[in-house]
């Protein structure tokens, strides 16, 4: 009788406990101020440019806190908020967490093809001195910025070909006149890697100079020493605002954003562990299990890698010609060893052509068919038995590239090796440097085998990029004019749903020619201090742009301080 | 000595031209080059039209002998090193930004490896060949066979796991923040010191062993001076002679080699600036490195053969 | 004329014992420290050569199901990330520092004798541009040199052995060079040349034989300094590629990546590393204050 008026009472103590815990977390009131230290997804690469007109690809994650785009992530749909979206893809946003960061609202209309964006009013450009006052931005300024990346000597030919021509109908009005629909047309110029939205100002001034930087977003640059740091301080009259249980707060939270740039894995561990980071985003599994025990007080969020790893064969060149022979190298590989033992279980069989994330286009193994399934079993015998059927009863030798850079990749390359000595297939390895490894590919000339990993970029760039005829990133020289086909119609299909089916058709038949020796993707960590909050893990809100989530974090500073930091 | 020095700097010349011509050319011919590098950023596949547009806009579609006149005419006439190009911003302004942060922990360091070789070479040689000996001879070595990576790897680790704390990587210039910029620089330095000083160190012994043994330090000794003055005033000074000029033999270490201690400690340095400009290909950015670097030197040594002159009164210029 | 040329050997046999079992002698009673380095030294050459058959498994032996043991009776210095028995490695690792440190010392020493008695003994004109050339050489930081070269030629063991064998030839010429002019303001070189001996003869006969002492010492101590820079090259990722088991490519990759979960992953390569170097210096030190005392603590 004692015993259960006790229990009972505990557990209504408990759940009290709980609800007031619960209560509490809705009620957490964001801090203003403080500054966060953070280590990127990127963190061992400094700044490569500041200005859009170089076309480079790292420009957004250094920019993308004062330059702002015409779109964004829709941060309400993240799974710290409800939703079902945990903003890891490097340079996907699924389409229906879109929304429109320098454009309110947006309107498709036929004959001719065009689309009309009304901007937001009222959003501003700080004063920045000797290079221009504060002002409004309006519709030249989209149109300015689309030109200059168009005229820019740089520039990626084809790029926007699809774009007949942009002009400011009124001043809050772009319209965008198309020659014919891209599915990627967002992503080209929208919220991807080339949407930069540069006055015409700062342009005047010198765009390049980081120190004549200005944009409409939530921080400005204030600092940046090349090899160090890039520091970012709160832009006062930023435009956007975030509601959290019901009140509206001015963003951004922060007073400063600290990037810090540290080439060193041992080094940048150890920042964390000492809080002289407050987030590092870029942990490597063999790292996490440690740091893990060291400071346990740090609160963790794991991603499956943007990126597939493989090893190419040249579908030119015998004996890769032949399917069944790159079958049988499939099947000789034993992908779960791989999975459990090399990586400790932190890692995915099955996330190359489409990664998981992409919900609505990724197919899981389950819903492959047989064909497609085989490749992922490890099952020498069959191997053996294709190699004989394809006249390599003996095996045979071939060379492979891999970069000397990539440490993973050395220790990795090693064991598929003697997977595939088993069956009588010897490897060659032909460790490269960097620069002479990427050139081998680009210039296609690349040897038989060739390893190395490949960004996912989005659904439908995945697919054209490695295996249509004569791309950048096709190592495996895969051609095929009837696939080619398909893949520009699947870029021409205006509806999503049509483009879905189109793809995972696509994916299937890829993966059955096995132009590759599929590996699995192995998981990267985040870690942070528990004092960093507004934050769950999201690493981009654009085409590798974290600016909008940076603007939602904040600091419980009264909390770092009982933590003795 | 005016003669010596102009005929020293003129010597400099052809012999800096010639070297900017090797390095000028030989970067250019590492394989990879720039072109397939930015090409290979993007996902779409470029046209013949594309590259020869890159090229263009980068100044390399011009003839070798070109562009190399081009360079070293803007170096002498306007002092323009070109541009990055990635980053498309001066090359002299990064080269101006990271080479007091490299010259500064050199600097750091040499103070280190004297104070740290100097005073262990000396007590060897007084008491040659006893325990004391063999322990500081020992820990210089040791100090050189440990190789510097690991050193730093562990004092930026262990204090972490141990204590909680690790040594500061926020780089701030010296002129903002003195005290923040030396206690960044201060470990490295240290353990970049504590290597070099194991040549000193042997050198430095050796010297007092020979001066020791001659005739003015045993008239020294029967005139009844205490061994800390003979050592201090008169055999000290004849034995540093070799050793100022392996401060000029280090000098290029210390400029530009201390490319492993500015990545564990985060100093944004020349050797950092080179290593990501070869792997970059950005040419202008490394072959401005070299020149700067092999001016630096040579300034140095001419700097260090002139005090010998100075310190040691039997030399004479011709 | 001969007569006179056999008197000038280099090392004069004066005990009944042989010389090198006399200077084998005044080593250990002498510099029992350099004695010591001599006794590593040795042991390391030997585990070099019989690396095969002294290794327990292969140098390459992934089994991943074994990975990150610590040190026991079947793997006495434990096992890495990829299964790999460290003792193995380690014997590897001794093979390829004795291939990558002889083969470059040797480079080097070849490199700086001739061009130290070239220049040294000839002297003039020929001698000024020579050592503008090494000037120029020796104004860049060797790191720089090695970091563009690698990336030339790519990574791997032959270019890292002639690179690291060039640039330490050209700056040890230097002392080589300064041994040869002292020597060669001698008589019996002199007298050899008012014989009318040919210039070929008196470098090979007379003065070769005269600097051989700081040709050794040069030798030992550029093998330890081989290894460690192999060493620096690693940690920078332009060492010998894995899975070459070179101390230096151990200690920088595993042994860095998993230094908290498997200490022994370090210790091993490290241990044998700061060993073996230092081992070569005590040696070479020795090796210099017995045989030729005028080499004034030269690198």
């Amino acid at each position: 009788m004692t015993m259960k008026k006790w229990a009972r009472g505990l557990l209504s103590g408990a759940l009290g406990l709980a609800l007031a815990g619960t209560a509490q977390a809705q009620q957490e009131k964001p801090q203003y101020g403080g500054t966060l230290e953070v280590g990127t997804v990127y963190v061992t690469l400094s700044a490569l440019s500041f200005d859009p007109a170089d076309w480079n690809w790292k420009l957004n994650h250094d920019t993308g806190q004062f330059y702002e785009q015409l779109f964004a992530a829709d941060l309400s749909q993240s799974k710290r908020n409800g939703g079902k979206y945990p903003f890891y893809a490097d340079a996907w946003l699924p389409s229906d967490a879109i929304r429109g960061e320098l454009a309110e609202k947006w309107v498709w209309s036929d004959n001719p093809l065009k689309l009309t964006i009304d901007l937001r009013k009222g959003v501003m450009f700080p004063e920045k001195p000797g290079v221009m006052k504060e002002r409004e931005l309006t519709a030249e300024d989209v149109v300015f910025a689309f030109n200059r990346l168009v005229n820019s000597p740089k520039k990626i030919a084809g790029y926007f070909d699809h774009v007949e021509k942009v002009e400011a109908t009124g001043k809050y009005t772009v319209v965008f006149t198309f020659k014919y629909f891209n599915a990627e047309w967002d992503y080209r110029f929208g919220w991807g890697y080339y949407s930069t939205i540069t006055p015409k100002e700062v342009a005047d001034a010198g765009a390049t100079n980081w120190k004549n930087v200005n944009g409409t977003g939530p921080f400005t640059l204030s600092d940046f020493v090349q090899g160090s740091s890039n520091t970012y301080s709160k832009n006062p009259i930023y435009w956007d605002k975030e509601k959290i249980d019901g009140v509206e707060y001015k963003l951004p939270f922060l007073d400063k954003v600290v990037y810090r740039t540290i080439k060193d894995e041992a080094t940048y561990l150890t920042a964390l562990r000492t809080a002289k980071l407050d987030l590092l985003e870029n942990i490597r599994w063999s790292a996490a299990d440690d740091l893990k025990k060291t400071t346990p007080q740090l609160k963790w969020s794991r991603w499956l890698s943007m990126s597939g790893q493989f090893l190419a064969m040249r579908v030119d060149t015998k004996p890769f010609d032949d399917i069944r022979v790159r079958r049988a190298l499939n099947m000789a590989v034993n992908k779960q060893e791989i999975v459990k033992a090399y990586y400790g279980g932190n890692a995915e069989l099955f996330a190359y052509p489409q990664h998981p994330d992409y919900l609505g286009y990724f197919e899981p193994l389950e819903a492959m068919p047989e064909s497609v399934r085989e490749l992922y079993t490890y099952n020498p015998d069959k191997a053996k038995k294709l190699l004989a059927e394809a006249g390599f009863p003996k095996g045979f030798s071939f060379k492979v590239q891999v970069c000397s850079c990539n440490p993973d990749h050395m220790d990795l390359l090693p064991l598929v090796s003697a997977y595939l000595e088993a069956v009588g297939v010897k490897l060659e390895i032909q460790p490269m440097e960097y620069a002479a490894f990427l050139s081998a590919m680009t210039t296609k000339t690349n040897a038989p085998g060739y390893f190395m990993n490949n960004g996912h970029t989005n659904p439908t760039t995945t697919i054209r990029k490695s295996f249509v005829t004569k791309e950048v990133w096709n190592p495996s020289q895969y051609s095929d004019p009837a696939f080619d086909k398909k893949v520009a119609d699947m870029y021409l299909e205006r509806d999503e749903a049509k483009r879905q089916v189109m793809i995972k058709a696509l994916t299937r038949e890829i993966l059955e020619k096995t132009p590759y020796i599929w590996l699995p993707t192995p998981y990267i960590y985040t870690a942070w201090w528990p004092w960093v909050k507004g934050y769950n893990g999201e690493l981009r809100a654009g085409a590798v742009r974290p600016g909008p989530i940076y603007a939602r974090m904040w600091v419980d500073q009264d909390l770092k301080k009982k933590m003795g930091k | 000595m005016q003669a010596y020095i102009v005929r020293r700097v003129l010597a400099l010349i052809p012999t800096l031209f010639f070297a900017s011509l090797i390095v000028f050319v030989t970067v250019r011919m590492i394989p990879g080059d720039v072109i397939d590098l930015m090409l290979s950023q993007n996902d779409i596949g470029a046209s013949k039209m594309g590259r020869e547009q890159l090229e263009q806009a980068l100044g390399l579609d011009q003839p070798m002998w070109l562009q190399y006149g081009r360079w070293v005419g803007a170096i002498l006439f306007q002092g323009d090193f070109g541009r990055s190009l990635w980053q498309n911003t001066p090359v002299s302004e990064q080269l101006l930004q990271r080479l007091p942060v490299t010259f500064e922990l050199g600097l750091m360091a040499l103070i280190v490896g004297l104070s740290v070789a100097i005073p262990i070479g000396v007590y060897s040689a007084i008491r040659q060949d006893t325990p004391g000996d063999y322990v500081a001879r020992s820990f210089s070595i040791l100090m050189l066979a440990v190789p510097s990576f690991w050193l730093g790897t562990m004092v930026m680790v262990f204090p972490s796991i141990w204590w909680g704390w690790s040594p500061p990587i926020q780089f701030v210039p010296f002129s903002k923040d003195p005290w923040g910029n030396l206690s960044q620089m201060i470990i490295p330095s240290i353990i970049l010191g504590c290597a070099l000083s194991a040549i000193t160190m042997r050198l430095t012994r050796t010297m007092m062993l020979e001066v020791l043994r001659q005739d003015f330090i045993r008239t020294a000794w029967a005139k009844g001076l205490g061994e800390r003055l003979v050592v201090a005033r008169h055999a000290l000074r004849n034995a540093l002679i070799p050793v100022v000029t392996l401060i000029g033999l280090q000098a290029p270490l210390l400029i530009g080699g201390a490319v492993i201690m500015e990545q564990i400690f985060v100093i944004p340095g020349m050797g950092l600036l080179l290593l990501d400009a070869v792997s970059q290909r950005d040419y202008p950015v490394i072959t401005g490195v070299f020149l700067i670097v092999g001016v630096a030197v040579m300034v140095i040594n001419l700097i260090v053969d002139l005090s010998y002159g100075l310190l040691d009164p039997k030399v004479r210029y011709r | 004329m001969a007569s006179v040329a056999e008197t000038t050997v280099a090392i004069p046999p004066r005990r009944k014992r042989g010389p090198v079992l006399h200077f084998i002698g005044r080593l250990f009673r002498e510099k029992p420290l350099g004695a010591a380095g001599a006794v590593v030294f040795m042991l390391f050459l030997f585990c070099g050569i019989f690396a095969d058959a002294l290794a327990p498994y292969g140098m390459n032996q992934i089994a991943p199901l074994n990975r990150l043991k610590p040190p026991s009776w079947a793997f006495p210095f434990g096992t890495d990330n990829l299964g790999r028995d460290m003792l193995s490695r380690c014997l590897y690792g001794a093979q390829l520092s004795v291939i990558i440190g002889f083969c470059a010392a040797g480079i080097a020493t070849v490199i700086s004798v001739f061009l130290g008695i070239v220049s040294g003994y000839l002297g003039g004109k020929f001698d000024l541009v020579l050592q503008r050339f090494v000037d120029a050489w020796m104004s860049f930081p060797d790191l720089i040199i090695l970091i563009v070269v690698v990336s030339v030629v790519g990574p791997g063991m032959p270019q890292i052995i002639v690179t690291l064998g060039l640039l330490l030839g050209i700056a040890g010429s230097r002392i080589i060079r300064g041994a040869v002019v002292s020597v060669r303001e001698n008589m019996y070189v002199h007298a050899a040349q008012s014989t009318g001996a040919s210039t070929f003869r008196i470098l090979w006969r007379h003065i070769l034989p005269n600097v051989m002492a700081p040709v050794i010492v040069l030798f030992t101590t550029r093998v330890g300094t081989v290894i460690l820079a192999e060493s620096g090259l690693s940690f920078l990722g332009l060492g010998v590629p894995p899975p070459a088991p070179t101390w230096g490519g151990l200690l920088s990759g595993s042994g860095r990546t998993f230094m908290l979960q498997g200490p022994w992953l370090a210790l091993a390569p490290g241990l044998c590393l700061t060993i073996v170097v230092y081992a070569t210096n005590m040696f070479g030190d020795a090796l210099r204050d017995l045989l030729d005392p005028r080499m004034r603590g030269s690198r």
